[in-house]
């Protein structure tokens, strides 16, 4: 008998069999219309395995567009802010873009396969942005999320699992760099490139491909201390690596009611993706320009080394004068740091000019009291981990 | 900025807002180019699209230093199949004695419906003349524009403001119905509420249009509506004189390929021929889809503004019969002063609702809503110059296939008023409305660049953010009917812009 999918609200993706069957708390949430685990078990154990052994995380649910055509790289480098008209074939670039008031709509990947195909992946649906943008350019945009099953395989021993599991020479891959392989008679393209900020690849393949990787994988990864991990675990590594996240850092202004909300490139830490030098037009071109040229520049996103061990979850950021700076858009305690660290937005010149003497505002919960502490920070590099494996080229291998 | 400049602006596209633009300018000491990409200026003002003019307003003259061309007034008759035609001349009076041979009771009613439409249409008309504001500009002054509208709407008075409040969305025929029991009456006033609009008479917002007419043609119903002695292009014709006495250089069969962009700023135009010319300001009065999509290019907008453009409407609705006579022929029960008017065939609401039915689908309607006029060629041969409203943008069978049949159905009704019209015709030309987008370079061939409605008025015409004529290019100008106030033909949009143009210098 077939199931009856007409009133199941949530998709569920090609490794769904596989991730199911490891999941242990049966604890699931909703990414882009997709069921995927926050915790296969506990999310420390998950975490560990991410900073010491491989993490194996389903990627499907992210937004994956294919864009095609002639126009196909006059259009990527009209899209974001960052000067992509140099990018090379089979390499992968980390861009932003922006909205007409030069505002940050969300951040995301672009995978140059030739100067006329490439797929741009990210966390949030985009295709009416992507299709009105394209308006002009000779490109087709078809959105091929449910018609690519990715992975994530990120850690230390992360290039070893893919090695065993038929990537050949893949330790040779540098960072940003991509290679199409055929392994088990499948089309896989391997990127390295990933969310942890440490050592990681990330898979793409057919979807009828999908449950033989992840056998595979986990076959391979048995004596390298792989571990399937869910959203729980890589926000705590994404925190540790600086990374920003849609939604949680900045309000997409494309989804933001409030103007005051939104945030342009320089804001939220992008400043350095924006290329205002750049030969041709971009969207959001003309406003950036302002905003550069007048120094209206109102907030910054940076990093905060925080005193004692309670994270500052939401805790608003005081200057000396108990005057509310800003706010903690993310914290946790560092496992791997052994420091209690936050990402936090501040209003300048709080964390540009000023980095003493301001104070987070921590509510830490106590059996259903809240214990207040007032503990001093100091604003750091947003980059807390970056070990030097992440980039090493050729990649640490282990038996 | 490039140091080349040798003009001050430079002018795309020789239209009559291009042509009172480039003068108020010149008379300001600049040095203008007009490139025009046809063979002569005057765009869609000439003896073959224009029928009539509305009266050109002192502001406009006094900023030309004076129009020096004669405005005959037009009258207008409804014509009946039964020869009992209205005709009315726009005097209170007179207009009154012709509507009581109908019926008395529409008469008065006539005249209390005239004063109140007269009314807000003046309101309006206050708006319309300046420059807009700019909502999102944030600026003091422009919020005190938008204000002092509100407050000139409140200033009516708590009976006409409700009664303006619950006009403004309505559509005509319900209006009509309500005042006016004369079926002939109804359709003549619907007709020129929706004629060169994408509305039927029972479109929601059909109302504002006749408001917005009414506006252009001196707050009147059918008295601020004039022929120019010498034909329509005189018109057009003073204004390059006066080009030329102010040293405005005239580039013809000059198309404009695109805006030359050098640090995200407008400095010159490239045509067609590979010629560049660079100038300070460039001022475009092409209409706002191609200024946009082809001047300035879509790689060089925002993705927002694509889709704001991409919004506006601008598809047209009206042909133009042009039916070449060896004589005239004799309409019913009318003289020869008649034929001297603008005679409408829309006998109700009714039968222009259906004619506009079949439009919204692509179809054509083979009993058209017409409104002919009689004017002469250069040879003094007559000719009968009729505006055919709904005639689609593109039909579902394409143009060609079916142009023979439709000029045949107009020809079939004009018989109906006019029975001996086959015997004097001696040549027939149908102007459709692709016909004009190719022939003058109008997107979607609309006499106003873009529909004259709510969401494409005043602040927001063409597109919320261009609105005080300036483009999203600095340096890029618009005058053209596609800026607020609008087409009618009056010289305005291109006086405003150049107003902007000069504060920006």
């Amino acid at each position: 008998m077939t199931q009856d999918l007409r009133y199941s609200a949530l998709k569920k993706t090609p490794f769904h069999s596989r991730t199911s069957m490891a999941s242990r708390t049966n604890k699931y949430y909703n990414w882009n219309g997709y069921t995927v685990p926050t915790e296969y078990s506990t999310t420390e154990l998950e975490y560990t395995a991410a900073r010491n052994g491989t993490s194996v995380m389903d990627l499907t649910p992210m937004g994956k567009y294919e864009i095609t055509g002639d126009h196909a790289h006059r259009f990527v480098d009209y899209l974001v802010t960052r000067d992509l008209s140099e990018m090379k074939d089979n390499t992968v670039a980390y861009i932003i873009w922006c909205n007409e008031d030069g505002k940050v709509i969300d951040d995301g990947t672009i995978f140059k396969f030739s100067s006329t195909k490439f797929m741009l992946c990210c966390a949030v649906k985009i295709y009416n942005w992507l299709n009105d943008s394209a308006y002009g350019f000779d490109v087709s945009i078809s959105d091929v999320t449910d018609t690519i099953a990715a992975l994530a395989i990120q850690g230390p021993t992360s290039c070893s699992t893919l090695k065993k599991f038929g990537a050949t020479d893949l330790e040779k891959l540098k960072p940003f760099e991509m290679r199409e392989y055929k392994i088990d008679g499948f089309n896989i393209l391997i990127s390295r490139t990933g969310f942890t900020g440490d050592l990681g690849y990330e898979l793409w393949t057919d979807p009828k491909n999908a449950e033989t990787t992840w056998d595979n994988i986990e076959i391979a990864g048995k004596e390298l201390k792989l571990r399937p991990f869910g959203m729980h675990a890589l926000e705590m590594t994404r925190i540790e690596a600086g990374f920003i996240q849609t939604n949680t850092d900045f309000m997409a202004a494309e989804d933001s009611l409030r103007p005051t909300r939104m945030r342009s490139p320089y804001e939220i830490g992008m400043g350095w993706l924006v290329h205002l030098n750049k030969n041709s037009y971009f969207v959001g071109k003309k406003a950036l320009k302002k905003e550069k040229e007048e120094n209206t520049t109102e907030r910054c996103l940076v990093g905060l080394d925080i005193d004692g061990d309670k994270p500052a979850h939401g805790s608003v950021i005081y200057n000396s004068k108990k005057e509310d700076i800003g706010i903690v858009t993310a914290a946790l305690w560092s496992p791997i740091m052994k420091k209690n660290i936050a990402l936090a937005s501040l209003k300048r010149p709080y964390g540009i000019k000023i980095k003493e003497n301001i104070f987070a505002e921590i509510y830490h919960p106590e059996e259903l009291e809240y214990r207040k502490i007032w503990a001093r920070c100091k604003v750091v590099k947003r980059q807390f981990f970056n070990p030097e494996r992440r980039n090493k080229v050729p990649a640490d291998l282990y038996e | 900025m490039s140091d080349n400049s040798n003009f001050d602006a430079i002018i795309i596209g020789g239209g009559h807002n291009g042509l009172v633009c480039a003068n108020i300018l010149a008379r300001k000491n600049k040095r203008v180019l007009i490139c025009e990409a046809r063979k002569e200026c005057g765009g869609m003002v000439n003896n073959e699209i224009t029928n009539y003019v509305p009266p050109v307003t002192t502001a406009v003259s006094s900023s030309l230093g004076g129009m020096q061309v004669n405005y005959l007034p037009k009258t207008t008759i409804a014509l009946s199949e039964t020869g009992q035609h209205i005709r009315l001349v726009g005097n209170q009076h007179i207009d009154h004695k012709s509507i009581s041979t109908f019926s008395s009771h529409d008469a008065d009613r006539f005249n209390d419906f005239h004063e109140k439409m007269s009314k807000f249409s003046k309101t309006l008309g206050s708006f319309m003349m300046a420059s807009p504001p700019r909502i999102m500009n944030n600026s003091f002054s422009d919020y005190f524009k938008l204000f002092k509208l509100g407050l000139n709407v409140r200033l009516l008075g708590k009976k006409n403001f409700n009664e303006f409040a619950r006009m403004i969305g309505l559509n005509i025929a319900d209006e009509l119905e309500d005042n006016f029991e004369n079926t002939l009456l109804q359709g003549l006033i619907a007709h020129d509420s929706v004629i060169g609009s994408n509305l039927g008479p029972r479109s929601p917002g059909s109302l504002i249009n006749l408001l917005y007419r009414m506006a252009i043609h001196n707050n009147s119903l059918f008295g601020g509506i004039f022929q120019i002695e010498g034909g329509n292009d005189q018109f057009t014709k003073h204004l390059i004189e006066k080009c030329k006495s102010n040293n405005v250089e005239i580039k013809t069969s000059a198309s404009v390929k695109n805006c030359i962009v050098e640090d995200d700023c407008a400095v010159g135009v490239e045509l067609i021929n590979g010629e560049k010319v660079y100038a300070k300001k460039i001022i475009s009065n092409v209409d706002p889809r191609s200024t946009y999509f082809s001047l300035l290019g879509s790689q060089n907008l925002d993705t927002d503004v694509k889709r704001k453009i991409k919004h506006h409407r601008s598809k047209g609705r009206v042909a133009k019969l042009i039916l070449d006579l060896n004589k005239l022929p004799s309409f019913n029960n009318c003289d020869d002063i008649d034929l001297d008017s603008r005679m409408v065939v829309a006998p109700s609401i009714d039968y222009i609702e259906e004619t506009f039915n079949p439009s919204k689908f692509d179809k054509l309607s083979l009993e058209p809503t017409l409104e002919i006029c009689v004017k002469k060629d250069s040879d003094q041969n007559p000719k009968l110059d009729i505006q055919v409203q709904y005639a689609p943008y593109k039909t579902d069978q394409g143009w060609e296939n079916v142009k023979e049949n439709y000029i045949e159905s107009i020809i079939k009704i004009i018989s109906k008023y006019a029975p001996n019209i086959n015997e004097c015709i001696e040549h027939k030309k149908l102007i459709t409305p692709d016909d004009i987008e190719l022939e003058y370079n109008v997107s979607g061939g609309h006499w106003h660049h873009g529909e004259i409605q709510i969401d494409q008025l005043f602040m927001m015409r063409p597109i919320p953010g261009a609105s005080q004529y300036k483009t999203h290019l600095d340096g890029l100008f618009m005058c053209g009917a596609g800026t607020h106030p609008g087409g009618g033909l009056t010289g305005i949009s291109g006086k405003n812009a150049a107003k902007a143009v000069l504060d920006d210098f």
